[in-house]
């Protein structure tokens, strides 16, 4: 799982051609399965998909480059937020593709990768015995219920209409 | 049973993320392997060919089956299946510092819809950041872990959902080779294979019998884990058509916090809780240790 790392890896351009080839195939398959599942036009998803794979692409180099200590994702995260806020002028052309994308899409195509992924853990789940599935069943159980039960008081006391 | 191996560990654990995904992509060149590529075309599209399967249950009540579920268990089969000879070790290690990379696709369209409703966001304000508390509750699990008969390994258990920021906090604050960090690692292995898949009904089965509002479902599928927020999203997205905009804006801005606002919570609040709750519930209800065969452990 964790591994012994060397700390030798650097970003080269060789590193960003194989982000960027990773993230047109990826954007591809997802296109594919938005035009199977949804209909959107697959022009359409792709020049979506190029969207955001750019903001990603960003995200990842900004930190590797940058000498903060922060994730990637926040970065990400920030990018794509600024950029669709309601008066930016970006914020039209980048809804009308990104929009084109459906969520879902995204997911089924990324949850491919995580599947066959994990299956490299298979082995260590065997090991693992019952007892520890059943913890985890109800970690992960009472983390999605502890916050949802959590939102909707909050929700309800502060009188959001459902 | 036999305990979880690790191996041993001299390298910092803060970037798990980055260190995975620059090892897999920058030294190889996954792209090549188109087999891996086209094997998940291919299951992709058999995924939404089938589309979405509704199984009612009674009247109101209906299993949602999605997409996403046939594509991550098909690739659970075709990697464990024998026959299959071009999905193994490999392509596996590919795929994982792939979906490094691809988390971040799936952040960048979350972070679209949450730009596009800022001010939604910034009005639901008090409830996005106090559901983080709620992942809280896991602590609650702490008794039951006692009783089926851990120890220390307990505390790295029940303190969050042990998703990598959850373990690379644990391991810092215990060592790499602490029960505290035997247990958050089984957790983290387990979280792995079934935690997407089980995310997936839970949500399905929260929709149809939890009568909450629809934004507090959004917000707790920022469990922390983004293939378990991507799979808590679906069914959630297919439950309140015509919401689809603000859910993904809540659910990926809850996911956000859950790491910048979330780890914090974890490290100043759920792990001292944890170790209160276990000085006084062991003593009382503690069992004898199924973990110290080799009485090597405290």
């Amino acid at each position: 799982m964790v591994e012994i790392i060397d700390g030798s890896e650097n970003v080269s351009v060789h590193g960003i051609f194989n982000w960027i080839l990773l993230l047109a195939i990826f954007s591809i398959i997802t296109a594919i399965g938005n035009y199977i599942g949804y209909q959107h036009p697959m022009a359409d998803s792709l020049i979506g998909m190029a969207i955001l794979s750019i903001i990603t692409l960003v995200g990842v180099w900004m930190e590797r480059e940058l000498p903060f200590n922060i994730s990637s994702i926040i970065y990400i995260s920030v990018i794509g937020i600024v950029l669709a806020f309601p008066t930016m002028p970006t914020s039209a052309p980048l809804l009308h593709y990104v929009s084109q994308v459906e969520l879902l899409s995204i997911v089924t195509v990324f949850l491919a990768y995580v599947g066959i992924g994990m299956g490299k853990s298979w082995d260590e789940f065997k090991a693992l015995g019952w007892r520890a599935i059943i913890i985890t069943i109800l970690v992960i159980a009472s983390t999605y219920l502890g916050s949802a039960v959590v939102a909707h008081i909050i929700l309800t006391l502060t009188g959001v209409p459902a | 049973m036999e305990w979880i191996f690790i191996p041993n560990k001299d390298g910092p654990v803060e970037h798990i993320y980055r260190e995975k995904t620059d090892k897999r992509i920058l030294k190889k060149n996954p792209w090549r392997d188109y087999r891996l590529h086209v094997t998940v075309l291919i299951l992709v599209v058999i995924a939404e060919l089938i589309g979405t399967i509704k199984i009612p249950l009674t009247k109101d009540v209906a299993i949602t089956i999605m997409p996403l579920i046939y594509t991550i268990i098909l690739g659970l089969v075709f990697y464990l299946a024998k026959p299959i000879t071009w999905i193994q070790r490999k392509q596996a290690r590919i795929a994982e510092g792939a979906m490094m990379l691809f988390i971040g696709v799936l952040i960048a369209k979350l972070a679209v819809s949450s730009g596009q409703s800022i001010s939604l966001i910034f009005e639901m304000g008090p409830a996005l950041i106090l559901q983080e508390l709620g992942h809280l509750a896991t602590i609650l699990v702490l008794p039951i872990a006692l009783l089926l008969g851990f120890k220390k390994e307990s505390i790295g258990m029940t303190n969050s959902i042990g998703r990598e920021p959850n373990v690379a906090v644990v391991v810092d604050k215990y060592g790499f080779n602490s029960p505290e960090s035997r247990g958050v690692f089984a957790i983290f292995i387990i979280g792995t294979v079934i935690g997407t898949i089980f995310i997936s009904f839970l949500v399905t089965f929260s929709l149809s019998f939890l009568p909450l509002h629809p934004y507090a479902f959004a917000m707790a599928s920022g469990v922390g884990s983004a293939s378990m927020n991507a799979a808590a999203i679906g069914p959630t997205l297919a439950a309140f058509p015509g919401l689809e905009t603000q859910i993904e804006a809540f659910a990926g801005f809850s996911n956000l916090l859950s790491f910048c606002v979330g780890i914090y919570i974890v490290i100043f609040v759920a792990i001292p809780l944890t170790e209160k709750m276990y000085n006084w519930l062991e003593p009382k209800i503690g069992r004898e240790s199924i973990t110290n065969k080799k009485g090597d452990d405290e």
